[in-house]
């Protein structure tokens, strides 16, 4: 298209180049400036930290609990995926399967948290009520481990489930026919096929469970400190700005390198390991299983599956009686109040996650638009922006807005506005890349064939683009509503008093040890989301958007 | 109206003054796509770009329409200089190789896009469409969605779609590749009918050369960014002026040859040691390297036995290979290690050959063409 000369794109580049340079770049330089700039530049704050046994510790913690979660997460999330794909699984038990898996990509943070002190703590159900234990200690490494493995194994699944399902079922029908056996057609076949994927959902968990603020906030404890949890408590606690965005410096480095190491995965898989043809092979069914593996894999996931489902009874049952473990009479006192005092948090809640949608949406699909169908200097460089404050811990995005927007002249935080904000520039990649996976399947001369036919650029958008990527806006904003009803990473510091949200109120419930409360507020926010993937996920099916599928798949990345 | 009198209505003159496009890829040094092409499609006309893939032809057509941007040249349409119009405010139609129906839209809707974009009034933009679908042969399609289409039905949508907004000009970017052969030949004869009827300037790619043959008023062949030779089909198959037209254009036995001598207009050259004079163009000097364009139909196989006439070389020869494919059967005769390909038309009326009989390749002198050593390239 002749795109240089287009009334239409210059200014719609202009307008996103400017949101994401002020609420994505400028946080971010102030909150590198506040690190290493004291009237000159310094490398006091972060010397300064690297002397304390606390903090240099965090570093240390912060980078084993990721690889021991990615490392956990991944092996779970391929036994999950291995199930799901290779073994002849009737229809039913994987829909449920999934089912039960994406719970806790949709829950508010805490709730395995939650779920683990109740089953595992002191006076634990199945430590001590069970099995009689009294020397079990849910705080430090492990309980942390366990619960972010059952958090965070269900994005190595997604990703693991697409990678073998993509592996071309001809490829170890032909090894098999060369005169391999199973193990052998497994070893030399379909892992080394797998190898990128599980890389790739490796360096996903371990990021996951690196930018972790919730989990280890309740479990970690004072003996295993953590680095996005003492960011939080340097400032929430000490008030030391500084400190806490030189911590923010000490999270970045990691992250950024899995970042890094993630984009080289995913290039080398777009080279060398595509197996997908195109071409539909014939449905050959995939026996490099053999029924002894499928049954152990069935019964290690069935543990999984039935801990996973404990944990969400036990929140159920802790909502609905006066104190789990104490005082198990039924009781609707934990409703009463998230339904009167804690109302407040809920309405403000969902206020921003419905502004959050249209707006998020809107952007995610006019970013994915542009960058995949325009061309403009900077271009790449618009894409990568955009991508920040997706790929970066909360934590630091968290600081690096409440540094910026504290003080006038932009005194946002504390605002509606900037939790919308935030959440719009935070979450609306999932949107912007079902927006360029669409617009990836719809031949580019459709919007020609609209310009020869003397429509505009925005006219083509209006009347061409928008509609066939509605599949794409739906899920956009699913994920976003989704994200605004759960995170609180970033957006515990932007709350105030006007505006608070009901995983801070969760938070609080916590840390008043008013766990039931904590779990009615948990279980309503469960229930909202389900209720918006269900919705979405009819709405969906409505527009017939076989390419798509559920919105739940999309959650994954 | 659509369907005005072709008198009535004279399409405007598309005009391509010296045009150039290169594209840079990234990495890559500049490929130069389309380097100086000129071309002039008369009112009315049908002119088709034919070429192999990557010669240039489509980025001509998207040059034309304004989808791409020409680093040189100018492009008119009637007295109008075009060149720097965005797309949108050309009135042309684009007929697409994947037809790019609005996949969300009716076929109606689809039809009715141009004319919604135009803020045509409503009863205006109805009439309009149901009469183009009545001139496609689609009526009472309205409602239907593309995908419910069969691929001949989806083309006719499309360039309903293009003609329905009256355009200048009429551009088809290999409109019919997507179909099948037989398919293929009726739709053909039927935009051709439809262009005729309409009389709308129309510049059409194609690198299928029997479907250019087939519609177009003329054929510009086009070869790695430039444009070999333009004219009618018969001017192209019978006077090529290089050996990638002769080749292109139908099958040919391409023969390397030895001037004998030269008189005006004529030359007289050797052809495995007998002289043949054959009438060119170009100027030839005793001595100088040439080639033959023989055409299989024009090679006749005769009896090893048979003489001569007046104009006429017979060269012996062996046959290797005989296909018999109905109305025709092609030999490959070896004449002095060379191949050579023959046609056999109305086989069941001629004497038939073996594999291994020795022949006499007969060859009229009327019917050989020469070209310069330098055309061959």
């Amino acid at each position: 298209m002749s795109r240089g000369r287009d009334p239409v794109v210059a200014p719609a580049v202009v307008l996103v180049w400017a949101a994401v340079l002020l609420f994505v770049l400028y946080p971010m330089s102030r909150l590198l400036a506040l690190t290493f700039w004291d009237g000159g530049p310094t490398l006091e704050a972060v010397r300064g930290l690297l002397g304390d046994w606390t903090h240099r510790a965090a570093l240390v913690n912060s980078l084993l609990l990721a690889i021991l979660v990615g490392t956990a997460g991944t092996a779970l999330g391929f036994a999950f995926a291995l199930l799901a794909v290779r073994s002849n699984l009737p229809r039913w038990s994987e829909r449920a399967l999934d089912a039960v898996v994406l719970l806790p990509l949709i829950s508010p943070p805490f709730t395995a948290a939650i779920a683990l002190i109740f089953a595992l703590g002191p006076r634990g159900l199945l430590s001590y009520h069970v099995f009689g234990l009294t020397n079990v200690n849910i705080y430090g490494l492990s309980g942390t481990l366990l619960s972010e493995t059952l958090t965070y194994f269900p994005i190595a699944y997604l990703t693991l489930k697409a990678v073998l399902a993509n592996i071309d079922a001809t490829l170890e029908d032909s090894a098999f026919s060369l005169g391999a056996r199973r193990w052998r057609v497994f070893a030399t076949v379909t892992l080394p096929l797998a190898t990128p994927g599980v890389a790739n959902a490796f360096l996903l968990v371990s990021a996951a469970s690196l930018a972790d603020f919730a989990t280890p906030l309740i479990l970690a404890g004072t003996k295993f400190p953590v680095l996005p949890t003492q960011a939080f408590l340097q400032i929430t606690g000490l008030y030391d700005m500084r400190g806490g965005a030189a911590l923010c410096f000490l999270l970045l480095v990691p992250t950024l390198a899995i970042f890094a190491g993630q984009r080289r995965w995913l290039e080398r898989r777009g080279g060398s390991f595509v197996t997908v043809t195109g071409k539909a092979s014939a449905a050959t069914r995939v026996k490099s299983l053999s029924p002894a593996a499928i049954v152990v894999l069935a019964a290690a996931c069935g543990l999984v599956v039935a801990l996973v489902l404990v944990c969400y009874l036990i929140i159920v049952a802790a909502s609905l009686v006066r104190g789990l473990g104490a005082d198990n009479s039924l009781s609707l006192a934990h409703y009463a109040h998230v339904f009167s005092g804690g109302l407040k948090a809920v309405r403000d809640t969902l206020f921003i996650a419905i502004v959050s949608m249209p707006v998020g949406g809107l952007f995610a699909v006019v970013l994915g638009f542009l960058v995949a169908r325009t061309q403009f200097p900077g271009r790449r460089a618009l894409e990568f922006a955009a991508m920040i404050n997706y790929a970066l811990p909360g934590t630091i995005v968290g600081i690096a807005y409440l540094v910026a927007f504290n003080d006038p002249p932009l005194a946002l935080t504390g605002t509606a506005f900037i939790l919308v904000v935030c959440y719009v520039f935070r979450y609306s990649l999932a949107g912007t890349r079902a927006t360029t996976a669409v617009l990836a399947q719809i031949d580019p001369t459709i919007e020609e064939a609209s310009a020869s036919l003397g429509a505009r650029r925005d006219v083509t958008f209006r009347r061409v683009v928008l509609p066939l990527v509605r599949p794409a806006l739906l899920a956009g904003m699913t994920v976003l509503f989704i994200r605004a009803m759960t995170a609180i990473s970033a957006t515990i510091f932007l709350v105030s008093l006007d505006w608070s949200l009901v995983t801070v109120r969760i938070l609080e419930g916590i840390t008043n040890l008013e766990l039931g409360q904590a779990s009615a507020f948990s279980v309503l926010v469960i229930l909202l989301v389900y209720l918006a993937v269900l919705v979405a996920g009819l709405a969906m099916r409505r527009l017939n958007a076989g390419s798509l599928g559920r919105a739940g798949t999309l959650l994954g990345g | 109206m659509v369907t005005a009198d072709p008198a009535q209505r004279a399409g405007a003159r598309l005009r391509l003054e010296r045009v150039s496009k290169s594209f840079t890829r990234e990495g890559q040094s500049a490929f130069a796509a389309v380097r100086d092409v000129s071309l002039t499609v008369e009112p009315g006309e049908l002119v088709t770009l034919l070429g192999p893939s990557g010669c240039g032809k489509t980025t001509t057509l998207r040059v034309v329409a304004g989808f791409e941007q020409p680093d040189e040249g100018r492009v008119y349409v009637g007295e109008q200089d075009v060149t720097d119009l965005i797309v949108y405010r050309r009135s042309i139609g684009f007929v697409f190789q994947s037809y790019a129906l609005f996949p969300h839209l009716t076929i109606f809707d689809n039809v009715a896009y141009g004319l919604r974009v135009r803020r045509l009034p409503a009863a205006t933009i109805r009439a309009r469409v149901g009469q183009v679908l009545e001139l496609v042969g689609l009526p009472g399609y309205e409602r239907r969605f593309p995908n419910q289409l069969s691929g001949g039905e989806q083309q006719r949508v499309a360039v309903a779609r293009a003609v329905v907004v009256e355009p200048q000009l009429l551009l088809f970017d290999e409109p019919l590749s997507n179909l099948d052969a037989k398919l293929r030949v009726q739709m053909r004869a039927e935009l051709s009918r439809l262009q005729r009827q309409l009389a709308i300037t129309t510049v059409y790619v194609t690198h299928d050369q029997e479907e250019a043959m087939a519609i177009s008023d003329r054929i510009a062949v086009m070869r790695e960014g430039v444009i070999a030779q333009v004219g009618t089909a018969e001017e192209l198959y019978r006077t090529p002026r290089s050996a990638f037209v002769a080749q292109f254009i139908g099958r040919v036995n391409l023969v390397e040859s030895r001037v004998l001598g030269a008189t005006g207009g004529r030359v007289a050259v050797d052809l495995w040691g007998a002289s043949l004079s054959v009438a060119t163009d170009d100027a030839y000097a005793p001595g100088q390297r040439l080639f033959l364009v023989l055409r299989p139909e024009s090679l006749t196989l005769v009896p090893e036995s048979a003489k001569a006439t007046e104009g006429e070389v017979v060269i012996p020869g062996v046959v290797r290979s005989r296909m018999y494919l109905g109305e025709k059967v092609e030999y490959a005769v070896e004449v002095a290690g060379t191949l050579l390909e023959a046609l056999t038309y109305d086989p069941a009326r001629r004497r038939l050959f073996d594999v291994g009989a020795r022949v006499g390749v007969s060859c009229e002198a009327a019917s050989v063409r020469a070209l310069t050593a330098e055309s061959h390239s």
